[in-house]
């Protein structure tokens, strides 16, 4: 009879062997999944971090998470973990962690300058409505509005959908994915005409060569930066380029690493298209039958506030920022045929050798090529466009959904493609890639709603940005912020940000397990269920769909985000919200809450209690009399059944590690668009990209434009913000577990030596970054994992008591609203 | 900032690790490993992937000890795989 601590460590020898693909022979196999001595009760959830979407099995006892491993069985991760998942188990158990609503009071009354005192969630309810109520009334439905995340499970970004563009009629509802893959998707449907990926990861064991494209796979997707490693060193040939702005830790695995003046990749990517062209390694028989050529519009502005000098003198920054008009081939490769590799070498900083190695990756037809991206494309004032370039690539060459020839957007949060862009929280998008302003859309989805024609609002709303622009300017009144930390991930907060929450016009409630920097400058704050205290789904960057069961009771007090939402539905009748005219046309609402109207009496409602399995808790369900996740996701399904965008029964995924959409005849999809792999593609096709009525995609010819801003005599650095590997974004989670804080404490400014040495500074030394819109104190780092080459600093943007924010500049792309993290100019002085 | 009580002496925290070494490094990352305390190799592919486990007495323990290996020059990278703990402080079949 082996003791408890010889069977876990059994257990853990076995997991880890098994990972390897190695055996050790003393140990007996069953052991894993044998839970007689010690009691646990294993289940399987989706890792809540990055957007890769590892399946983690969880272990529960005594109502606690007290053990998680790697799921050997999830096609993903293959049981492994990264350091952050490792500690999953931990982020429920900060001892910060909010168990009461906590509203601003002076003398038992709300008032905003008062300070947060503990009331009931009747109370916290009552004055919510109150304030949303009376901003309906005073300055319609325009004056409400909701940032939400790509953290919300899909169930809970669906709720919130419908609740704000049915239910309170505004589309003013974005997502904290408009500041991390909103370019992406501007990219895909520009290109592709319907979002996400083509591939998947199994890219990754099938590739020759790996192009990173800013993206610092070691720290910010461990798990395929493993897969990646494995093959590299597992198969001889293949190689592995890595550009970045600075030199960071997937440099160490590089073959050719190359560090590139920032917003020059667009320029590095129009070079490659030359040097495909002029060395006549165009794939002609695809580009013909598969693509169409079309030259988009410049000097398209930099999405900032209207009266800024450099909007004053953009010659398309309006509504044809987006437009573009149809060439041919010759006329494309004339326009790409500027960027020389001299010219290129010289504007990037990148030697012609380098560049030419990359590029002869793209154009050997012998190659298997899988590009990767993430933020240093999408946070880009030209991401759409970096994004269609680097499809031109890849169409020229007809390297593109087929085993190891992948473009590839990674995405950053564990359900931004799930929630964010499938169920379309976006100020512009209704599920399955509809959008508002096509009268169409809006009917499907009123049809789907079963409600009145004309209750969607045909107008964009306001997105991430461009609603601290409207709090701050009083026009947006009633925000309630869920599942997201933007006063620190936000740029400009110093201008934009910190005084909208404040506006004393405003009324702003911010849901969060923790209190964060957004939380507390909010006016009320609901405490918040997170992961296993719920029932959920997410979607993660490969189009693959996992659910979870709810398999511990949240503490005392928080309740999940989708509890929040749709409790707080009860308290508005239709006759608060909507106008008698539209009423009219559906006089059975009458009287009806908005809980009735779009969920208990919607198809929401279908499902009963019976079918939530008997030992499962679900509280949301059994609070409000019907299986309610079930009844999102079905209901939510619908609009993207038959449309490319289908997905399987909601009780298949509880079985399964998840799968990839489309999901047709009960088949996942590896690889969309490929005959033969995708059921939508016309048979005899051979590709099909079906998101263009004529099937096929398009490369655009789109040029180098400058960045918003450059350093200058004053401004004399480069100042790049991102993440590191120990901490999940705005560190609100990571932050509370101890080992991690403690091996990544404080957000240091990584500069070259040189020019540390240069303003006399050493490594150390307190400094302040300067730029036009604020400062920031920290101090100086001139070794470890990033290097930054000279002329341009790195700093992440974890820590709440360093916020780098107050410095960025809140430049987007005008066509994707996504904000620019990555450059702005700077300068750096002693404290 | 939360800090938690770290401490505590009556859990056994268990853990597994796949690390994945320069090739050329493999043994001088295994002699890294072992001398680092608590530690047990307990099986190396034929590709140089190293299992093995971790026992401590907290959760900083443990990750102290990771970052030691983690942080080697020959390690390329380092998965955890597998963490449990084990309360004792009221558990008398334990030895």
């Amino acid at each position: 009879m082996i003791n408890r601590r010889e069977f876990i460590k059994a257990n853990a020898i076995a997991a880890a062997a098994a990972v390897a693909g190695v055996s050790v022979p003393s140990l007996a196999s069953n052991l894993i999944t044998s839970s007689d001595i010690t009691k646990l009760k294993w289940d399987k959830a989706p890792c809540r971090f990055c957007g890769t979407g590892c399946s983690v099995n969880v272990g529960v006892m005594d109502g606690k998470v007290v053990a998680t491993h790697g799921d050997i069985k999830s096609p993903v991760n293959k049981g492994l973990n990264c350091v952050k998942g490792y500690f999953l188990s931990k982020i429920m158990y900060g001892k910060d962690r909010l168990t009461q609503p906590l509203l601003r009071m002076t003398n038992g009354k709300y008032d905003k300058q008062g300070e947060f005192a503990p009331v009931s969630w009747d109370k916290a309810f009552d004055v919510m409505a109150e304030k949303a109520k009376a901003t309906l009334n005073k300055s319609g439905p325009e004056a409400v509005g909701m940032f939400g995340s790509g953290q919300w499970t899909v169930q809970e970004g669906y709720a919130a959908v419908k609740l704000m563009k049915a239910g309170f009629r505004t589309n003013n509802i974005d997502p904290n994915a408009r500041h991390c893959m909103a370019s992406a998707v501007g990219g895909f449907m520009r290109t592709f005409g319907i979002d996400e990926p083509m591939g998947c990861y199994d890219d990754l064991e099938a590739a020759d060569a790996f192009v990173l494209w800013g993206s610092n796979m070691a720290e910010m997707h461990p798990i395929l930066w493993t897969r990646l490693t494995d093959r590299r060193l597992s198969a001889p040939h293949v190689k592995v380029a890595v550009l970045s702005t600075f030199e960071h830790r997937s440099f160490d695995l590089a073959d050719n690493g190359m560090v590139f003046t920032p917003q020059t990749d667009l320029a590095i990517l129009n070079f490659i298209a030359n040097y495909i062209i002029q060395t006549d390694r165009v794939n002609k028989d695809f580009v013909n039958k598969h693509t169409n050529f079309r030259l988009g519009e410049t000097d398209i502005g930099y999405g900032l506030r209207p009266e800024h000098p450099l909007e004053q003198v953009a010659k398309n920054n309006g509504k044809t920022a987006g437009s573009s008009t149809e060439i041919d081939f010759d006329t494309y490769a004339k326009f790409v045929s500027t960027y020389t590799a001299e010219y290129t070498a010289k504007l990037s900083g990148v030697p012609v050798h380098k560049l030419e190695a990359l590029a002869e990756l793209y154009a050997d037809p012998k190659i298997k090529v899988t590009s990767f991206w993430t933020m240093g494309f999408n946070q880009h004032t030209r991401g759409v466009w970096a994004n269609n370039l680097a499809y031109n690539i890849h169409l020229l060459t007809g390297k593109i959904s087929t085993p190891g020839n992948s473009p590839f957007s990674l995405t950053g949060q564990p359900s931004a493609c799930g929630t964010a862009r499938e169920v379309g929280t976006f100020s512009h998008r209704l599920p399955a890639d509809l959008v508002v302003t096509n009268p169409k859309h809006r009917a499907t989805a009123e049809k789907i709603w079963n409600l009145p024609s004309g209750t969607v609002p045909a107008k964009p709303g306001y997105h991430a940005a461009l609603q601290n622009r409207m709090l701050k300017d009083g026009k947006l009144n009633f925000y309630w912020v869920q599942c997201n930390n933007n006063m620190q991930a936000a740029a400009n907060i110093n201008e934009e940000a910190y005084p909208g929450y404040r506006n004393p016009e405003n009324f702003i409630v911010v849901s969060d397990p923790y209190p964060t920097v957004t939380a507390q400058a909010a006016d009320l704050i609901l405490p918040t269920a997170m992961w296993v205290e719920k029932e959920g789904v997410y979607g993660n960057a490969e189009r693959r769909t996992q659910s979870w069961y709810q398999m511990v009771e949240a503490p005392t007090g928080a309740k999940s985000d989708l509890w929040q939402l749709v409790e707080f539905s009860k308290r508005f009748k239709v006759e608060d919200v909507w106008p008698e005219e539209l009423i009219a046309k559906k006089p059975d609402v009458r009287g009806k809450t908005l809980f009735d109207v779009l969920y208990k009496d919607a198809s929401v409602g279908n499902f009963s209690l019976d079918e939530i399995p008997k030992d499962r808790l679900n509280h949301e369900s059994r609070d409000f009399g019907f299986y309610i996740q079930k009844g999102l996701f079905e209901e939510y399904a619908s609009f993207g059944r038959g449309h490319g965008h289908d997905l399987a029964p909601y009780d298949r995924y509880h079985q399964e590690r998840g799968l990839r959409w489309p999901v047709v005849n009960g088949k996942e999809t590896q690889w969309r668009f490929k005959e033969g792999s995708d059921p939508y593609v016309k048979p005899g096709s051979g590709w099909d990209f079906y998101g263009h009525k004529d099937g096929r995609a398009i490369i655009f010819a789109l040029p180098y434009e400058p960045p918003a801003e450059s350093p200058d005599d004053e401004y004399d650095l480069w100042l790049s913000t991102g993440r590191v590997l120990e901490h999940w974004h705005s560190g609100s989670m990571t932050q509370r577990v101890p080992e991690l804080y403690k091996s990544m404490p404080d957000a240091l400014v990584y500069m070259h030596p040189d020019d540390a040495k240069a303003r006399n500074m050493r490594r150390g030394d307190l400094v302040k970054l300067i730029s036009r819109r604020g400062e920031v104190q920290t101090r100086v780092e001139t070794r470890g994992r990033n290097k930054p080459p000279i002329g341009l600093v790195y700093m992440p943007w974890f820590d709440a008591s360093r916020l780098v924010n107050k410095v960025t500049l809140d430049a987007t792309d005008p066509l994707s609203k996504q904000t620019d993290y990555k450059k702005c100019a700077i300068k750096i002085v002693k404290v | 900032m939360t800090k938690n009580n770290e401490s505590r002496t009556d859990e056994y925290h268990v853990a597994s690790f796949v690390a994945y070494p320069i090739f050329e490094q493999l043994t001088e990352v295994q002699k890294a490993i072992t001398r680092v305390d608590g530690t047990e190799i307990h099986a190396t592919s034929a590709e140089g992937k190293i299992v093995f486990t971790i026992e401590g007495h907290s959760y900083k323990d443990i990750g102290n000890k990771m970052d030691t290996i983690r942080n080697h020059k020959g390690v390329i990278n380092l998965s955890p795989v597998y963490h449990q703990i084990l309360d004792e402080s009221t558990d008398s079949e334990n030895n």
